[in-house]
């Protein structure tokens, strides 16, 4: 059978999606950080520390949990639940903060930055930079720390500098151009740990190749508990790490139907979604060659999302790839389907989920109705709701006298 | 030899002044490049507005977010550069723009028209020489007869120089100093083997840019280097004087002046 891989190593180009685009300055740590990486990833000793790590500190592998309730209360398909809320600081992107502080010391940087929308990221970067003693700064926007305070100052008793930016929209897409800055000034010194699989040639690699940790314990949790494959896999976009993680184990598995979710936002104007895949067209941002949400002079517009770590313009070239190809279907949920779900699935299934993950389950829940009951969807819970609780209980407008 | 190449056969350095286009707007922006022609700028270098400039400090940034207020169009940035052209058709002028405004105008297109507009030359700082659509934009610039001006900097290794020769044309933009464009008080020790090296390698003139501003620096710096680029001190001007054009364009025109009178009768 075919690969459905098109991804060169070498060009670091996903079919025509991806590769370098980056200012003349970072080319050379980009140059090392890919030998860096070609070398660890056949080394025994980096691949034992990196399990070492995943086992022991993260606490993996995270478990799949038959949702039974979701499943009685939406009336089809059996839902299943990769639980990746229950890793050590409440999401995946642990899972590539972990790797890329390896390689980071095995590059002898001294100091990691990071860029963060919804927190989780740089809660996870700020972790590595404690654990194993880096310099740490996280760049956030100034309207994303006012949505996600709880994350801004658990990276803060976590020893990390967050640093707000106010420029252009205050929000992630701005938070990744200042991470970018910053990396250029200090690149000898220090590694620019990119929280998603997006950015220049090799991060969407590196990153997806920590993440596929997710999809590979997925397969054969659900193979041993099923004697099968799921019918469906589903995840939230907005950089897309979670997804790439979740997708790559069942990309040569033809008949596990893929989907996407992004976020629909308020509308279908611009700036008021982050739908890239529906909106978005050929371009160049951060450093790689991707979907992104543009206007007419090629100007990139502000993206809007109720989820902090879903607004971003553009995607991981990879995803810009499997959309191409068609062997992942995206689609979006709206901001209050999101919502919706948000609440529904905390009370029915006694699960808060981050806000990205509710428009995955906004989906699945029509999804699991047209599947039918005798039908399995996975879905990966990228990560817990916590950092989300108060934004939400402001925007469904839960007052104290409600929860008392 | 090209109309930029030609500018370097003067026995002084070459000041290249910037401005972002449309800041404050598309009408002022030409009164400022005519100002800084008056004052002595050899080569104007002209910004093309991007919302993400991920190389550029907060003075472009802010510049950029001025010209952005305005509505952007391609054809409107190209208008403008014939203006200035129209106004000093003898001096070199070249784009500064991040490519994806222009990969998205569509590039064999932009080539011909902004050839037409008067420019000479390229820069583009997030497009590397080793990418596909270097090779094409490439190919489409030397059959009109533009240069395609590389970045090169500090961190830039020896063997990656000779790769980029062959994509290079009309001069160096050599990176004096890590970050992004800005102002800055002190010029690192090494520069001037730097750019030696670096003028050995290409055979083509090399002018330094990034953290430029002061006419003492550009003298020192013209003592071993064929040009002198300053962008964020000129916009520094336009920011604090904008709203006062008659002012703006007299203190961009002393700047020019100070800065190109600084740069006389180096002997390089």
């Amino acid at each position: 059978m075919a690969k459905e891989r098109s991804f060169t190593e070498k060009e670091g180009y996903f079919g025509d999606f991806g590769g370098r685009y980056s200012p003349e300055i970072l080319t050379e740590a980009l140059i090392e950080l890919e030998e860096t990486y070609n070398k660890l990833r056949k080394d025994k000793k980096f691949q034992k520390d990196l399990e070492f790590y995943r086992r022991n500190y993260i606490g993996r592998p995270s478990p799949l949990t038959y949702a039974e309730k979701l499943t009685k209360a939406w009336g089809g398909a059996k839902i299943w639940l990769k639980r990746e809320d229950l890793n050590h600081t409440g999401a995946h992107k642990i899972n590539n903060t972990i790797g890329q502080a390896l390689i980071a010391k095995a590059m002898g940087k001294r100091r990691i930055i990071a860029e963060t929308g919804a927190g989780q990221h740089g809660v996870a970067t700020a972790t590595v930079g404690a654990l194993f003693e880096f310099e740490t700064a996280i760049f956030m926007g100034e309207e994303d720390l006012r949505r996600q305070k709880l994350n801004a100052i658990r990276m803060q008793m976590l020893g990390a500098k967050v640093i707000g930016v106010s420029s252009g929209t205050a929000t992630l897409k701005d938070a990744t151009s200042e991470a970018m800055r910053d990396w250029a000034l200090n690149v000898s010194n220090t590694h620019y740990i990119v929280g998603s699989v997006i950015g220049p040639h090799p991060f969407p690699t590196i990153v997806r190749d920590f993440q596929k940790v997710v999809g590979e314990e997925s397969k054969k949790q659900f193979k041993k508990e099923n004697d099968k494959l799921p019918d469906a896999v589903v995840a939230c976009v907005g950089g897309g790490s979670n997804a790439m993680g979740m997708y790559y184990a069942f990309l040569n598995d033809k008949k596990v139907k893929l989907y996407g979710v992004e976020a629909g936002g308020r509308g279908t104007s611009p700036g008021e979604h982050s739908a890239t895949m529906l909106f978005g067209k050929t371009g160049f941002l951060h450093g790689t060659k991707t979907l992104v949400i543009q206007d007419d002079g090629g100007q990139v517009v502000p993206a809007h999302s109720v989820s902090a770590g879903l607004d971003y313009p553009g995607v991981g070239p990879e995803h810009a790839h499997l959309h191409s190809t068609g062997r992942v279907k995206y689609e979006t949920v709206s901001d209050q389907g999101a919502l919706d779900a948000f609440m529904e699935v905390c009370r029915v299934e006694g699960i808060i989920p981050a806000l990205e993950t509710a428009h995955a389950f906004r989906f699945a829940k029509d999804l699991a109705k047209e599947l039918g009951k005798k039908k399995d969807i996975l879905i990966c819970l990228s990560g817990r709701g916590d950092k989300d609780v108060a934004e939400v209980a402001r925007l469904v407008g839960l007052s104290q006298g409600d929860l008392i | 030899m090209s109309a930029i190449k030609s500018v370097f056969s003067d026995s002084k350095s070459a000041f290249i002044p910037y401005i972002s286009l449309g800041d404050p707007n598309y009408d002022l922006c030409v009164d400022w490049a005519d100002a800084l022609i008056r004052g002595g700028a050899d080569i104007l270098e002209l910004g093309i507005p991007f919302s993400d400039p991920v190389a550029d400090g907060p003075v472009i940034q802010k510049a950029f977010k001025r010209a952005l207020a305005n509505p952007f169009s391609m054809d409107t940035i190209l208008e403008t550069t014939e203006k200035i052209h129209s106004l000093h058709p003898h001096i070199p002028l070249v784009y500064l723009t991040y490519f994806n405004p222009i990969f998205h105008y569509g590039f064999e297109k932009f080539a011909e028209k902004a050839k037409i507009a008067g420019i000479q030359g390229m820069i583009i700082p997030d497009l590397p020489y080793d990418t596909p659509e270097t090779d094409e934009l490439f190919k489409s610039l030397k059959r009109r007869g533009v240069d395609l001006i590389h970045l090169v900097t500090p961190a830039t290794p020896l063997n990656r120089m000779k790769a980029i020769r062959d994509f290079a044309s009309g001069f160096i933009y050599y990176v004096t100093s890590y970050g992004v464009t800005g102002e800055r008080k002190s010029i690192s020790s090494d520069l001037e083997d730097r750019i030696k090296t670096t003028k050995e390698v290409f055979s083509l003139p090399v002018s330094a840019g990034f953290g430029i501003s002061a006419p003492d620096q550009a003298k020192e710096i013209s003592g071993y280097a064929d040009g002198i680029i300053i962008g964020s001190a000129v916009q520094r001007i336009i920011e604090e004087n904008g709203s006062n054009p008659t002012l703006c364009r007299r203190k961009l025109e002393e700047y020019a002046q100070s800065i190109s009178g600084s740069l006389r009768g180096k002997n390089r």
